[in-house]
């Protein structure tokens, strides 16, 4: 088994479910989610996330409308769609089932480790 | 030190160094390799563009000069490699590599590349049907189109191989694995391409393979004018029918399996790439020199459609000014002098553009094979229908020249000379030319791909339109020589008839006459028109009457009565007294001349003359058979008036006299 490869597999399955809560809070064009993922801690290329949009775009969960720019081209702002709502409400849903039982089930491993964390300091 | 070039990048005018040019124009072409095989590809690769754009143009505000490599650097690393992305759409490849690479394979490349080989998968990506033919081609790294071309031509035999291949094989999305491919080309279309992609394929001018197409056809359209006979027109349109059919058919086939070449990869691909570059550099060049000058600041909202409408991946520069040409795209380096700066945009709220043109192109979702080919299919019905309407359109026209040539001759029965034929003249050459030679220039001007001009089209509707109105005028000026009717009355003193029966006979006309032919077995329907005189100096008319009544009084009297028709009763009572028929009687023998003659330039008034017998009481007349067809004619209402208690002469039946000769007679009682 490759590390990388599964470090890649983990980020991959919240990616969407990030993006689509940028976009849920309000019109964004691809920079300001760049930005937000970077402030939270969340490396993200651009050319992972352009794709990305295109074909959540293609799968009509987002749409998008051109807005001129003063600092260069116009850019797509995207928002959700109807359809890209209820998509969204079961990610959450998903994600929640996911945090607790990921939680419940690797507490103990954390705590042991956070217990050498603190021992060794 | 290093050279600075100024690009349009995006919309944007960007100052560059060469070299960080350079790196930048590898990296997009790295991006267009990458995405070519995502649907929607063209359109990722613009927007990472447009965000590479504003990430210059955000660095350029903050007083920077140029853009050096290092920017360039900093901004692919923020965008990242392509082999950095997390896509997933190779995902049937990747753990395979992934696979292969952890198993220590040292020929990890070709291995993929076999391993994709030796399985066969039906194409999800091409396909006209099931995807099949191009999951063969990909097999055997060909052009779809030899496969597909196979299973139509042997298509019994391969039925049932497609239909089993199609259930058995799974679809797969392949890339392309062959550099060339023959497309159709939407940039040079007459019909659907198949020329325009052959041509760029073969790298031969497109006029080429369309004339090869549309040579069976022409001969034909030639061999059918040589011997244009108007009558036989439907029996011997001898058009090789089966030949132009079966090349129609082979168009039809290739239009419907070579798909077109719609993103800029598959347009590098049928053209091959430097083919490709060279044509998009000359446009470019084209539009840079007719857009240098031109004020381009009023227009922000005009300017961003443009940008929009550019799908341009080309790399780097990209047009934005150019109005109507939005298909700009470029691979190449422009050196322009630096433009004028861009308006500073209002600063206030932003303003939403939404183009309905991008939203269609957008929308649009991926048509299926079955479907281009019913769209293709009902293009094609189109395109004969409006192909069949010209042809007839064509061939009925040069047929009214053709019968114009027969009427030509009838055309002094009715027009004079000087201004009324020079008005035929330029009525007939507007009406019958204008749409010919409209026609013939609108099919020129779409084989050239000449821009549509509408004022061709409307002039030569105005033209043609005049022509209409001068015909109109004529016919009325003609219908006008019919208004007035005059007749002229002349009595024909007789000898004293001294037997009991008048005898009346035809004198036939001595002299050889013409008539007025209209050709091809027409001249026997009109029989009131006139004849000629051989030396074509006088009209022949047969519309002679002939009554008979009873006399007032103990005598034999005779008269003729003229009628004539004219534009005015002057005119009318000019051409009267030109009228010659002159009666001979040799004692009780009245003959008649066989025909009223008048000078040809009377032309056709519509002339007759009626020849009125009064018959004594107890005296008879006999007519001979040969005045048979002049006895039952009706005389025109003008001269009807002129018969006091006009009513039909009731002949009794013909009877047979002692020499066999058949005869009518007339006979009133002595009351």
């Amino acid at each position: 088994m490759n590390i990388e490869n599964t470090q890649s597999q983990m980020r991959k399955g919240v990616l969407e479910y990030c993006i689509l809560s940028i976009i849920k809070r309000g019109e964004a064009y691809p920079g300001d989610i760049i930005d937000e993922m970077k402030n939270a801690g969340l490396q993200l290329l651009e050319g992972t996330l352009y794709p990305l949009l295109n074909r959540l775009k293609n799968a009509e969960i987002l749409t998008y409308q051109w807005v001129e720019s003063t600092s260069g081209p116009p850019r797509k702002y995207f928002r959700l769609t109807d359809k890209g709502s209820k998509f969204y409400t079961l990610l959450e849903a998903t994600w929640q089932e996911l945090a607790t039982g990921v939680a419940t089930v690797t507490r103990q491993n954390q705590e042991q480790t956070e217990d050498q964390f603190s021992s060794l300091s | 030190m290093k050279k600075v070039i100024n690009i349009n990048f995006q919309g944007q005018v960007i100052a560059i160094e060469e070299t960080a040019y350079e790196i930048l124009r590898q990296y997009i072409e790295s991006l267009q390799r990458y995405f070519s095989k995502e649907e929607g590809g063209d359109e990722i690769v613009n927007d990472i563009e447009c965000r590479i754009a504003e990430l210059f143009g955000n660095r350029l505000k903050h007083g920077i000069n140029c853009i050096t490599d290092e920017d360039v650097e900093a901004v692919i690393s923020s965008i990242g490699h392509p082999k950095d992305f997390d896509t997933d759409y190779e995902e049937p490849e990747k753990p395979a590599a992934s696979h292969a690479a952890s198993e220590g394979r040292a020929e990890e490349a070709p291995q993929d590349d076999s391993e994709e080989r030796r399985s066969l998968y039906r194409n999800a990506n091409d396909q006209i049907i099931g995807g099949v033919c191009s999951g063969l081609a990909h097999y055997f790294k060909t052009d779809p189109i030899w496969m597909r071309l196979l299973f139509v031509l042997f298509f019994a035999a391969l039925f049932w191989v497609y239909i089993v291949l199609w259930i058995v094989l799974k679809p797969k999305p392949l890339a392309t694995n062959v550099s060339k491919r023959l497309y159709r080309n939407p940039n040079d279309r007459f019909l659907g391409g198949v020329c325009g992609g052959m041509a760029a394929y073969f790298r031969i001018d497109s006029w080429i393979p369309r004339v090869l197409f549309l040579l069976p056809l022409m001969f034909n359209l030639i061999g059918m004018m040589s011997f244009f006979p108007l009558n036989h027109f439907f029996d011997s349109l001898d058009f090789n029918w089966n030949f132009n059919m079966s090349i129609a058919l082979v168009y039809i086939v290739l239009w419907i399996i070579i798909p077109e070449a719609k993103t800029v990869k598959q347009k590098l691909e049928m053209m091959g790439e430097e083919e490709y570059i060279r044509t998009i550099r000359e446009k470019v060049s084209d539009n840079v020199s007719g857009t240098r000058n031109r004020p381009e600041a009023n227009k922000p909202i005009y300017r961003a459609t443009e940008k929009v409408q550019n799908k341009a991946t080309g790399a780097t520069v990209v047009n934005a000014v150019s109005e109507g040409n939005a298909d700009n795209q470029d691979a190449s380096s422009q050196e322009m002098p630096p433009e004028p700066p861009m308006t500073p945009q209002p600063p206030a709220t932003p303003q939403p553009v939404n183009d309905p043109r991008d939203y269609a192109v957008n929308q649009q979702p991926q048509r299926s094979g079955c479907l281009n080919a019913l769209i293709i299919f009902l293009k094609i019905i189109f395109f004969t229908i409006v192909g069949f309407f010209a042809l007839v359109l064509v061939g009925v026209f040069i047929g009214i020249l053709f019968a114009g040539a027969q009427f030509m001759s009838l055309k002094s029965l009715f027009i004079d000379p000087g201004y009324e034929t020079n008005l035929l003249i330029i009525a007939l050459s507007l009406v019958v030319l204008v749409p010919v030679i409209s026609i013939i220039t609108w099919i020129i001007r779409r084989v050239m791909k000449c821009k549509s001009r509408p004022a061709i089209g409307i002039v030569s509707f105005v033209l043609w339109f005049a022509g209409i109105a001068l015909v109109g005028l004529l016919t009325k000026n003609v219908a006008d020589k019919f208004v007035t009717e005059s007749s002229k009355e002349t009595i024909v003193s007789l000898d004293p008839v001294r037997s009991e029966r008048l005898y009346v006979d035809m004198l036939p006309y001595a002299d050889d006459y013409a008539e007025f032919k209209l050709g091809y077995g027409w001249d026997n329907e009109i029989d009131e028109l006139p004849y000629t005189t051989v030396n074509a100096d006088s009209l022949l008319f047969k519309k002679i009457h002939l009554y008979v009544k009873k006399s007032s009084d103990s005598l034999f009297h005779v008269r003729t009565i003229a009628a004539s028709n004219g534009k005015d009763l002057r005119t009318a009572k000019a051409d009267l007294a030109e009228f010659t028929y002159t009666l001979e009687q040799k004692d009780s023998l009245l003959l008649l001349p066989e025909f009223l003659s008048v000078p040809i330039a009377q032309g056709f008034r519509d002339q007759s003359i009626t020849v009125e017998i009064a018959v004594p009481a107890g005296k008879t007349v006999e007519i001979s058979d040969a005045l048979s067809e002049y006895k039952n004619n009706e005389p025109p209402s003008v001269v009807r008036k002129r018969i006091r208690g006009y009513s039909r002469t009731h002949y009794r039946e013909q009877t047979e006299t002692a020499e066999g000769k058949r005869v009518t007679v007339v006979s009133y009682d002595s009351l």
